[in-house]
């Protein structure tokens, strides 16, 4: 499996991977630099404020697009020129190779968000912010935000296997990710729209009675049950595939 | 020459989803609209006594994302057809000037977001009559929301095609398409100079033609430096 998992990263190295994992902290350093948080100085820790600014864009859109674009990236060798047919010529099973590919997912959207939380720390120190780091609601939220990601992940992969053009994917992402604008608006359908998890576990709450905070079983059964779906989804259909 | 090209073009494009999407992306739009108004009808009728003016802001407030994103969606795979299979050498070897084959391209890609304006049209108008939202039907609002931004989002559709055509990895013209729709989704608060702002129709002046008519002027630019530069790369 490690093995696996080593030559996937090898085939992803020069496929100008490092130039797309930084694009999303990069926005996130754009609009915590812009944010204009003198207003509500003094209210309330001034990192939460940082936050909910660099969050807005980040975990909106930003994270559930992505990560279509990484499970695509991830199936392009294959796509081109039969290379499934190579990759599955190996004495590797179909199960382990879409595992192997997803596990570099999810470790390439924890890497982006390891890079986000050095986009908060930059943003803080370049406003000068004083107040303490909340350090554990800090690491709360990147560590909430990459699990809320596993369904989307697995949704992408299976989408990705699937179609060979980028944007084929990328369009079923964009039919979903889009809604999560409203959705996580609404406290009746907010806690239940996978695309919206993203929003809801990296919102910085510290009391209950906020809107956005949404009950950690409830994200569990959500999140969890939405990947168990779309995980199963991907792998049966993988199986199956003609390659 | 041309009309040969895009016949081709129009060709390619069939059972692809290319024209389902294109039908989806205002079906979309009007259907955020649906839920919004199914669920809070009542309120969203207290906010503004101008009913059909508020219910027009309320559609333009997702269309500018649906038309960047379409863009991102539609020029990568427009792109893609010849990407995927090499087959750039094939369409070039035919006695056709490159330049000809990229202006039939962006004419394919024009065409398909003028159907989703006319069909926002469409479908605005009949949801909003539909909603019995009371008054005069506000003819020239409906075409300024439905047309101007497809016009102020030329200059996106010009550099998304060009990044997507002479991009071997289509997660570069995507990732840069992620980047452009967040700068319109965080628009109201960027400066105008974004060609990624204008789809919003926002502007100091507070007057939305400024947009189009940029629009019209950075998309030739923009659209022409694309052109130079496909018709000199070589084909690999």
């Amino acid at each position: 499996m490690l093995s696996i998992l080593k030559s996937e990263w090898f085939k992803l190295r020069k496929s100008k991977i490092f130039g797309i994992l930084l694009v999303g902290p990069l926005i996130g350093l754009g609009a915590g630099i812009g944010a204009d948080a003198v207003e509500t100085a003094g209210a309330m820790n001034e990192w939460y404020m940082l936050l909910i600014y660099m969050n807005l864009p980040y975990s909106v859109l930003f994270l559930p697009l992505v990560t279509g674009v990484l499970a695509s990236l991830v199936c392009r060798y294959e796509h081109q020129s039969g290379g499934w047919k190579q990759v599955l010529a190996l004495p590797v099973t179909r199960g382990k190779v879409f595992a192997a590919k997803y596990v570099l997912i999810l470790l390439l959207v924890l890497f982006i968000q390891l890079l986000y939380l050095a986009a908060i720390f930059g943003a803080g120190l370049y406003k000068g912010v004083a107040d303490p780091f909340p350090a554990a609601i800090i690491w709360k939220s990147i560590l909430g935000g990459w699990v809320a990601t596993f369904p989307l992940v697995a949704l992408q992969l299976w989408m990705s296997v699937w179609f060979k053009s980028f944007a084929a994917p990328f369009a079923v992402n964009v039919v979903f990710t889009l809604p999560s604008i409203l959705a996580m608006n609404s406290e009746k359908v907010g806690p239940y729209y996978p695309w919206a998890q993203p929003f809801a576990m990296m919102y910085p709450a510290t009391d209950t009675g906020d809107i956005f905070f949404i009950p950690w079983e409830q994200l569990l059964t959500v999140i969890g049950g939405f990947f168990l779906l779309f995980y199963l989804g991907g792998y049966f259909y993988f199986q199956r595939k003609a390659v | 020459m041309m009309g040969k090209l895009l016949a081709a073009e129009f060709m390619k494009i069939k059972r692809k989803g290319i024209w389902f999407l294109t039908v989806l992306g205002p079906i979309g739009v009007v259907a955020m609209q649906m839920v919004n108004y199914g669920v809070r009808k009542d309120y969203l009728f207290g906010q503004n006594d101008d009913r059909w003016g508020y219910y027009l802001d309320n559609i333009h407030s997702f269309t500018p994302l649906a038309i960047v994103l379409g863009i991102v969606i539609l020029t990568s795979f427009m792109s893609s057809i010849e990407n995927e299979t090499n087959a750039w050498k094939q369409l070039i070897a035919l006695p056709v000037s490159k330049m000809s084959v990229y202006l039939s391209k962006f004419t394919v890609l024009s065409i398909l977001l003028l159907t989703s304006s006319v069909l926002l049209m469409l479908f605005t108008m009949a949801f909003g009559l539909f909603l019995d939202l009371g008054g005069e039907i506000p003819y020239t609002g409906l075409l300024k929301y439905s047309f101007y931004p497809f016009f102020a989002a030329l200059p996106v559709l010009a550099l998304q095609l060009w990044i997507a055509t002479v991009s071997v990895n289509q997660g570069v013209p995507i990732t840069l398409g992620i980047l452009g729709v967040i700068l319109t989704y965080a628009g109201f608060t960027l400066p105008d100079w974004l060609i990624w702002k204008w789809p919003l129709l926002l502007n100091e002046w507070n007057e939305p033609l400024i947009n189009v008519l940029l629009g019209i002027g950075a998309g030739v630019l923009l659209y022409t430096a694309g052109m130079i530069d496909f018709a000199r790369r070589d084909v690999k």
